[in-house]
């Protein structure tokens, strides 16, 4: 694929969002996101970390400040978006294949067409012989690797990821890190991702953005600087991962002992 | 070796209810013939069974009756079914609308509906037509709440993750909501069915020229006792039959669950 910075890339400025009821749930974020980077959001649970995701996915309605992604305003629904929650949201209706299809069906994609790219990244994520069963017939582990076939279906070129692996076991998860990296390392695209797990985000990304607790602000911006492709397990292992981890979660630390959300 | 011990134990338990089924006709023969209970209000297996032989073999004057009380059964399922779909479907588009009907819809919804009865003859005749409202009646409402509970609980993911895929209103509408929705209207509908027999029978049993309710009530009309638990022995064969249909029909429709 191919990405221009104007196509692919994620503009935040001095984005406020309010909550019925007056809850702030986000706090004057700006942030640029550019074409083909992994860039994830780590913050304490309920930071507002979601809520900049929907803003930017457009299924909340931006209250203030400016947001544009892949050259245009947020709308749900728009081709140049893909989405993928924690929750497989697989329809137990349609197979495997099926639900892979799901995109391409609704946005007018010819089916032999449609069904070739499913076929192609039902291998790829390696359920390559399970596409005729029925999620209800699937693991935890394999459900979560069709919505990432799904979530690449569409050729969209900024995908937008809230705690996708969230619900796995730490096991599965790895494998799962993995098949998204191949994924990503195959096809460029520009991704925002969400996590509470600071490994998963030094892991996966190019940059992590440290939120602070409610109201959310973005309070470090931290550049990982170890080279790609990356496999997973084998940085587990390795020194140097464990120095930038460390390195990230002080920085962390500083950011939150800065606004008071942690002691000194 | 599991599914082994269990086969044995179901065999074991279709001997024990054939074993008892057989005591039971033997003493129920028994007390009738020597009129240890007057065979008047229980009737005589054996004379029930001839009774059987004779309507469906011979004349096949139950099978005749069976059509009529059948197709009307059909007839109010079909509609009975589509209508509650349809205003089921309305109800969770418009929800002012069913605001605007609730109090109708549950007043006519807590009437018991045999004593509309009087009414659709008053209306539709001695007739197939007030046998097919009466089961109409039961049907639609039966259905209506099924379909309204179904599509309401969607799950809200679902829904979002349509919206990002790109899906319109419509789409979102037919292909998520309503086939979502299809396990709990399934359920309604297999419930529906049972009820436009019983409306059926109940408004053929009340007046009626035709049907098994008619026939039940002219045998019983007459003292024919054994004819009557014929009819019943048919009725409940004939639910039991039209239950495994739905059921067979739901496992093959609904067979990712």
């Amino acid at each position: 694929m191919n990405l221009t910075e104007r196509s692919a890339s994620i503009d935040i400025e001095n984005v406020n969002h309010l909550f019925l009821g007056g809850v702030r749930a986000v706090n004057d974020a700006t942030l640029r996101i550019h074409a083909g980077e992994f860039v994830s959001l780590v913050g304490p649970s309920s930071c507002g970390k979601t809520t900049l995701l929907n803003l930017i996915a457009g299924l909340i309605e931006l209250q203030d400040g400016r947001i544009s992604v892949a050259g245009g305003a947020p709308r749900a629904g728009r081709n140049e978006v893909a989405y993928m929650l924690a929750r497989d949201c697989l329809y137990p209706w349609r197979t495997a294949l099926e639900n892979v299809m799901l995109g391409g069906e609704f946005r007018g994609v010819p089916k032999a067409e449609r069904m070739a790219r499913a076929r192609e990244l039902l291998k790829h994520v390696g359920l390559g012989e399970f596409e005729d069963h029925f999620p209800k017939a699937l693991s935890h582990g394999m459900r979560q690797r069709v919505a990432l076939a799904r979530t690449f279906s569409l050729d969209s070129p900024v995908m937008l990821m809230d705690e996708p692996f969230g619900a796995l076991d730490a096991q599965t998860k790895l494998q799962l890190e993995d098949v998204l990296l191949d994924l990503w390392s195959a096809e460029k695209r520009t991704v925002l991702f969400i996590t509470h797990d600071l490994n998963e985000a030094v892991t996966l990304s190019d940059r992590v953005i440290v939120m602070s607790p409610r109201p959310g602000r973005i309070i470090a911006d931290i550049p990982i600087p170890l080279p790609r492709p990356r496999s997973v397990r084998a940085l587990q292992k390795d020194p140097h991962y464990h120095e930038i981890y460390a390195d990230v979660w002080s920085r962390l630390e500083e950011g939150l002992i800065q606004v008071g959300a942690l002691p000194q | 070796m599991n599914a082994a011990t269990d086969s044995k134990k179901s065999h074991a338990v279709l001997v024990m209810q054939i074993m008892s089924l057989a005591v039971f006709l033997l003493l129920w023969e028994w007390a009738s013939k020597t009129k240890t209970i007057d065979p008047l209000f229980i009737g005589q297996p054996s004379k029930i069974f001839a009774y059987l032989y004779q309507s469906i073999f011979v004349d096949q004057s139950l099978l005749k009756e069976a059509a009529w009380t059948l197709s009307e059964t059909a007839a109010a399922f079909i509609l009975g079914s589509l209508a509650g779909i349809a205003f089921g479907l309305l109800f969770v588009l418009y929800e002012w609308l069913e605001r605007f009907l609730d109090p109708l819809f549950s007043g006519l919804n807590s009437l018991p509906r045999i004593a509309l009865a009087p009414l659709f003859l008053l209306w539709f005749g001695l007739g197939p037509t007030s046998k097919i409202a009466l089961g109409f009646s039961l049907t639609f409402f039966i259905v209506l709440n099924n379909t309204v509970a179904g599509a309401r609980s969607v799950d809200p993911d679902w829904i979002v993750l349509a919206r990002m895929l790109g899906a319109s209103k419509a789409r979102i509408f037919f292909k998520v909501t309503l086939v979502s929705a299809v396990p709990t209207i399934f359920s309604g509908l297999r419930l529906g069915l049972i009820y436009a027999l019983l409306g059926v029978i109940g408004g053929e049993i009340i007046a009626s020229q035709h049907g098994l309710g008619q026939l039940l009530s002219l045998l019983a009309n007459t003292f024919e006792t054994n004819g009557v638990f014929a009819v019943l022995f048919f009725l409940a064969v004939l639910g039991m039959a039209l239950s495994k249909l739905m059921s067979a029909l739901e496992a093959y429709l609904l067979r990712w669950r």
